[in-house]
């Protein structure tokens, strides 16, 4: 028998981690993903005990976070999960609900500001057409980035989250460091 | 160009992928008499008008909703943008 080995969505035996300036991005390997689409007559749920937000936000919980992706539909994330059965267990507690595993479809990165908001804003507004006024802690949107659909998550003033498909996963590093590579030598 | 997203607020038209007039909305039924001629109008027929426009653009790069965005094609100024699903909802109360 083959000693098979997992690997992340870079294709490393690690999550790869890189620090450029006060920004620090992250691959995020243990994040889970399910959707949850309401069906019509159903009630709408409170998975984990999330109140299911309106549109463009997200909220978090206990090491679970919900953000809306449509009408009556949301991507559920738990933290360190990526290894369990997410969407089974997500499907016990939204009964009615289509549920679908989405952990193996995306990658997820982690971008942390050490100084604040600022860094964060500048690489936002380098990156993707997204009104920063109104893109404060909680809010949340699929919008493009170099031409790749990608979840934007503002999870703090100084750590967002970039989800993108999985398939993409090197071309999508590649933009992040490239435009936080430009900030630092600016 | 900005869409106003009925949900999600001003959007880069960028955002979005363009079908076509609104009026597609309007299938004709399969099993009527004239359905033959009814769809070879609705297949092959379009207004283009110099002027106010209702049509369909779909957002991909975004919340995956269809609406019905009403444009001014001489000025691309957009006037209006309402949920396609509630359009459609709205005709088939209309017509039962």
């Amino acid at each position: 028998m083959s000693d098979l080995r997992p690997i992340t969505a870079l294709g490393a035996a690690l999550p790869r981690l890189a620090s450029f300036g006060a920004l620090e991005i992250r691959e995020n390997g243990g994040l889970a993903l399910a959707s949850m689409a309401l069906r019509r007559g159903t009630v709408e749920p409170t998975p984990f005990g999330l109140a299911l937000p309106g549109p463009g936000r997200w909220i978090a919980g206990q090491g679970v976070a919900a953000l809306w992706t449509g009408l009556d539909q949301w991507m559920i994330e738990a933290e360190g999960r990526a290894e369990l059965d997410f969407a089974a267990e997500l499907k016990q507690l939204a009964p009615g609900c289509s549920v679908t595993e989405q952990t193996d479809g995306w990658v997820a990165f982690e971008i942390v500001s050490r100084a604040g908001t600022g860094p964060i804003d500048a690489l936002l507004s380098k990156l993707v057409n997204v009104d920063l006024a109104d893109f404060g802690p909680g809010c949340a949107t699929r919008t493009g980035l170099e031409h790749m659909s990608c979840f934007v998550i503002r999870r703090s003033e100084a750590h967002i989250a970039v989800l993108g498909a999985r398939s993409s996963a090197g071309s999508l590093w590649h933009a992040l460091e490239t435009a936080a590579k430009r900030l630092e030598e600016r | 160009m900005l869409i106003t997203h009925p949900l999600l607020g001003l959007r880069d038209a960028q955002e979005f992928t363009y079908l076509g007039d609104a009026r597609l909305i309007d299938r004709p039924a399969p099993s009527a008499p004239d359905a033959e001629a009814a769809f070879c109008d609705y297949v092959f027929l379009r207004d283009n008008p110099a002027g106010v426009h209702r049509e369909l653009w779909y957002h991909e790069h975004g919340d995956r909703s269809w609406l019905v965005v009403t444009r001014d094609t001489v000025t691309h100024e957009v006037l209006g943008a309402e949920l396609a699903r509630n359009v459609a909802l709205a005709r088939t109360r209309c017509s039962k």
